[in-house]
Parts: structure tokens; C-alpha cells; sequence
């Protein structure tokens, strides 16, 4: 397959999205009962489980902070989530490099100042793997801790982009990257606009990377309206269950 | 003289420091903490063909618990004493999102044993090896019902492309559609109760009533009313009239997940 198939002659992707298309976006915070925190994200066909415990006692006495809280984010792939099988233990180095990833991505944001001493675990379940793994663990990471009332400065909201041929891609699945086209993930605090990662493999122009950049913030913004609506959703009718005379 | 002020907790509070204590109290009026009776069990809902890179997948969630079920297929060489049979590996993951009580680290002794139970599989030369890999995201009570519900409705929801073998390549060639389902001679469905007291037997234990329990039985049978499996551990409670029981109650509760079942099988199309 050449590089020009992925973009046929109508500016169509292989999946029939166009250039700058986000996957359709699925999501819904609470839908585990025994951790603190949890949410579901589906990105196309990615698929994403995320749980949060915490604040609570840490572990291990050689992670406490004496002033702030410790954050630990264990990502794992379920076996049938790729098209090969593939038992990937915790320990592979990939996955500990995402969620290394995922952690300083999230420790300025979280007020951690304010719980000494403890430690707060993320826990993410890949169960379908198509493509953006760093910027759905982002996502979902996001929504469990807004549900396990975790107080952070913001919304984190991530997306990926690259290029092809002097067009710029916007949310690219397995496919597109496999081929080695850049791929540059941003990770965006939507309303002040700072960025907590920003992650690109492979070789970029200079020139086109703030291009690039912009497209994937823009990107990342365009997420946030989704997070923000399912977490509003969520409030809303927990409200109406508890207050039933309204 | 300090005055003696009675202590009086919130249900909660009473719940964590004597649970048992707080169990009685339900049971005593022959009802459970979440309202149900001794004898019935939680909502179950089972989802087919959810995962789309696997060959076969299930999610079933009875109550809170929930398990994901993915199975895929591969080739392999078979056991030279079975030189018919493929092989099923089926692996569970308890993951420490699924309750603050599993720590990280490697797989404990529960994830460890599950019990295969008798499926026919018929299969070609070069062996179809199915891996089933069973994820607990959330773990209330009742793991073990609800990763034998969801192999099964995996199972049933795997379809294998055609293969042929090619003898002087040595290699197996399989078409690209998936498209023969598994030929599946028996459907067992489990059921799990928990003895607690000495006296109560209760279906479908939660997390807390687990913990506490006594002991825990479960039967696995089929369709044709023969009991496919029994699994008690510890506990010298449970006499042959509460057994008598429990296999009258898994065979109800058969019939349940059937029905259930083939709601879910309806759905999907």
C-alpha cells in the first residue's frame, strides 16, 4: 500500500474521514462501582477503561512525599485488543514509557499539594487497540478523575496529529500510523492553552511543525466540548436521581 | 461519673468495622443488604461480539461485577497423545482496577485456577489453539459465574475462518472472512452460592458477603439436567440437603441464563 492510499482522490481517509476529522468519540464517567473514580472512552475504534483510587495510603513507604501526593499509572493492554495476540506483561517498556508519559502529564495539573503523603493510582485497561494510545489514556485518565472528584487546575485533553504530502491529519488510527509518517501528540489544558506534552515521533520540517501543532490543539479542543458534555450529562442525572421533586 | 452515652453508627461505619454483625441483621429477616432474597440473584447482562479485533468476544455483568471475555485463534501443532483435539487456553487477569483489594504485582492463586469444563471442539490437523483471555474490570462478588458465562458466550461468538492444511508446505491456509462458528456440544452455566452462618444459604454473594462467607459452592450443568461440575472449598457447614438445594437452584437459574442469553444473541443482530 502507498503513502497516497491514505488519502484517496477525494481528500477521503481509508475510514472516510476526512483531513482534519476527529474518530467519532464515545465516553462515559462512572462505570465502575468498586474504584473511586472510573470512565470509558471509545476513539473510533479504540477502547479505553480507565480507574482511579485515591487519595489513599501509599504502598510503598519509599514512594511517600512528605508534602505532596505520589502519582502511579499502570497502563496494560489486554491480549486480545491488538490483531495478534500478544501477552504483554506489566512490565513491557513500551507500555511503562506511556504511562511514565501519562504521569507527568497529569502531576502539575493535580493539585497534589494538597494530600500529603498519599498516593493516587490510575489504572489503565486497553481493550481494543486502533491506533492513539497515549492520547485515549489521556482522555480517560481525565474523565475518572473529574468523577473521583480529584481536584485538578483543568480539563487534560489530548489528540494526535501528522502529515502526509503536505496534508495535515488529524486523529490518526493504526494504519496511518504505521507508516512512518509523523506523528505528534499534543496534550492541551483547553481553557489557558498550556500544553503538559507534547510527544512526535519520527522527522518533521520545522516549518510545518507549528502547523502541525495548531491542528492538533485545535484538536484537542474540539475533545474537551466531548469530555465536558459527558461529565455535565453525568452530574446532571445523578442531580435529577437524588432530588426526584424538581 | 462520665455519663454513659450509648454508640450508635451510620449503617456504613457498621458495615466496615462488624460485618458480619451487619450481615445477620439482613439475613435474620431473610433478606440481603442490596434488598434481594436469600435465593435470587443479581441482574445479569451479557453483551456479544463487543471487541472487534478479537475472533469472539463477550462482556457479562451480573450486578456490579464485570468481566470481558476476548478470545482469538491461532494455529498450532497438537498434542501427539490427542491428535484430534486443538486446545483452549483460557487465562484471567484481575487487574488491581477492578477493587482496592488486588494489589499490583503477579497473578494470585484465584486467577490461577479456573476450572475448564467439558467442551467438544472439533477441529482439523494443524490445531486451532483459542486463547481466552478474561479481564475483571470490576469485581463485586461472583467473579468466577461471571468469567464462565462470559467464555462461554464467547466462545459461541467466535467464527474461525476456513483452513486447509497443505501437506508438502507443512503450511495451513485459512481464508480471510471468518465465517464457521465453533460447534459447541454442550453449554454449561454455572451458579454460586455462599454459605454464611452455619444456617443461610445465600445466591450470588457480593463482594462483603464473600468475605465473610463460610464457605462457597459452585455447580456447573447443562442443558440435559447433568451436573457438569461441583466446586466446594473449606468450610464443614454445608450438609447434602443444602447441596439437594443448591442443584435445584443452579438448574432454575439455567434456564435464567439462557433466556438471557439468547436476548443478547437476538440483540446482536
Amino acid at each position: 500500500m502507498s503513502r497516497q492510499e491514505l488519502i484517496g482522490p477525494q481528500g477521503l481517509r481509508q475510514d472516510g474521514r476526512r483531513a482534519n476529522e476527529l474518530r467519532k468519540i464515545k465516553c462515559k464517567p462512572s462505570v465502575l462501582s468498586q474504584a473511586d473514580g472510573s470512565s470509558y472512552i471509545e476513539q473510533g475504534n479504540t477502547k479505553c477503561l480507565a480507574a482511579v483510587y485515591g487519595p489513599r495510603e501509599a504502598r510503598q513507604k519509599g514512594q511517600v512525599i512528605h508534602n505532596k501526593a505520589s502519582i502511579n499509572v499502570e497502563l496494560s493492554l489486554a491480549p486480545f485488543s491488538m490483531s495478534e495476540r500478544k501477552k504483554r506483561t506489566k512490565y513491557d517498556k513500551r507500555l511503562l514509557e506511556i504511562a511514565s508519559a501519562v504521569k507527568q502529564t497529569f502531576e502539575p495539573v493535580i493539585m497534589t499539594s494538597l494530600f500529603a503523603r498519599s498516593q493516587i493510582d490510575i489504572y489503565l485497561q486497553i481493550l481494543q487497540f486502533d491506533g492513539g494510545i497515549i492520547q485515549i489514556c489521556i482522555n480517560a485518565a481525565t474523565l475518572a478523575l473529574i468523577d473521583a472528584g480529584i481536584p485538578m487546575l483543568e480539563y487534560v485533553c489530548a489528540c494526535s496529529a501528522g502529515i502526509i504530502e503536505n496534508t495535515i491529519l488529524l486523529d490518526l488510527n493504526n494504519t496511518e500510523e504505521s507508516f512512518d509518517t509523523p506523528e505528534l501528540t499534543v496534550a492541551l489544558l483547553p481553557k489557558s492553552e498550556k500544553v503538559t506534552l507534547l510527544q512526535l515521533d519520527s522527522r518533521l520540517q520545522v516549518n510545518e511543525f507549528e502547523n502541525v501543532m495548531r491542528t492538533a490543539a485545535k484538536g484537542c479542543k474540539e475533545i474537551y466540548e466531548v469530555l465536558e458534555d459527558a461529565t455535565r450529562d453525568h452530574i446532571k442525572d445523578l442531580l435529577n436521581r437524588s432530588n426526584p421533586i424538581n | 461519673m462520665a455519663e454513659e452515652v450509648p454508640l450508635s453508627f451510620e449503617a456504613e461505619t457498621f458495615r466496615k468495622i462488624q460485618p458480619q454483625e451487619y450481615l445477620r441483621r439482613f439475613t435474620q429477616k431473610d433478606i440481603r443488604p442490596d434488598g434481594r432474597e436469600l435465593k435470587q440473584f443479581r441482574q445479569t447482562t451479557i453483551n456479544l461480539g463487543c471487541i472487534t479485533t478479537t475472533d469472539g468476544s463477550s462482556m457479562v455483568r451480573i450486578g456490579n461485577t464485570t468481566v470481558i471475555c476476548g478470545i482469538k485463534a491461532e494455529v498450532s501443532v497438537p498434542n501427539p497423545n490427542f491428535p484430534q483435539k486443538g486446545y483452549l487456553v483460557p487465562n484471567v487477569d484481575l487487574a488491581p482496577m477492578c477493587s482496592p483489594k488486588f494489589k499490583p504485582g503477579p497473578p494470585s492463586e484465584q486467577a490461577q485456577v479456573l476450572n475448564l469444563d467439558t467442551l467438544c471442539i472439533h477441529e482439523g490437523f494443524a490445531v486451532w489453539v483459542l486463547y481466552a483471555d478474561l479481564v475483571c474490570v470490576n469485581y463485586d462478588g461472583n467473579v468466577f459465574d461471571a468469567c464462565v458465562i462470559g467464555l462461554i458466550t464467547a466462545l459461541s461468538n467466535v467464527k474461525l475462518p476456513e483452513a486447509t492444511f497443505v501437506e508438502e508446505d507443512g503450511l495451513v491456509n485459512a481464508t480471510e472472512e471468518r465465517s464457521i462458528p465453533l460447534n459447541i456440544s454442550r453449554l454449561p452455566y454455572p451458579a454460586t452460592f455462599a454459605m454464611f452462618d452455619g444456617q443461610y444459604l445465600l445466591v450470588d454473594p457480593t463482594e462483603l458477603e464473600e468475605s465473610i462467607a463460610n464457605e462457597l459452592i459452585t455447580i456447573i450443568c447443562d442443558e440435559s439436567e447433568n451436573i457438569c461440575a461441583v466446586w466446594k472449598v473449606g468450610g464443614v457447614f454445608c450438609n447434602s440437603e443444602y447441596l439437594k438445594k443448591c442443584i435445584s437452584i443452579a438448574r432454575e437459574r439455567y434456564a435464567e441464563i439462557s433466556a438471557i442469553i439468547e436476548e443478547a444473541r437476538r440483540k446482536e443482530f
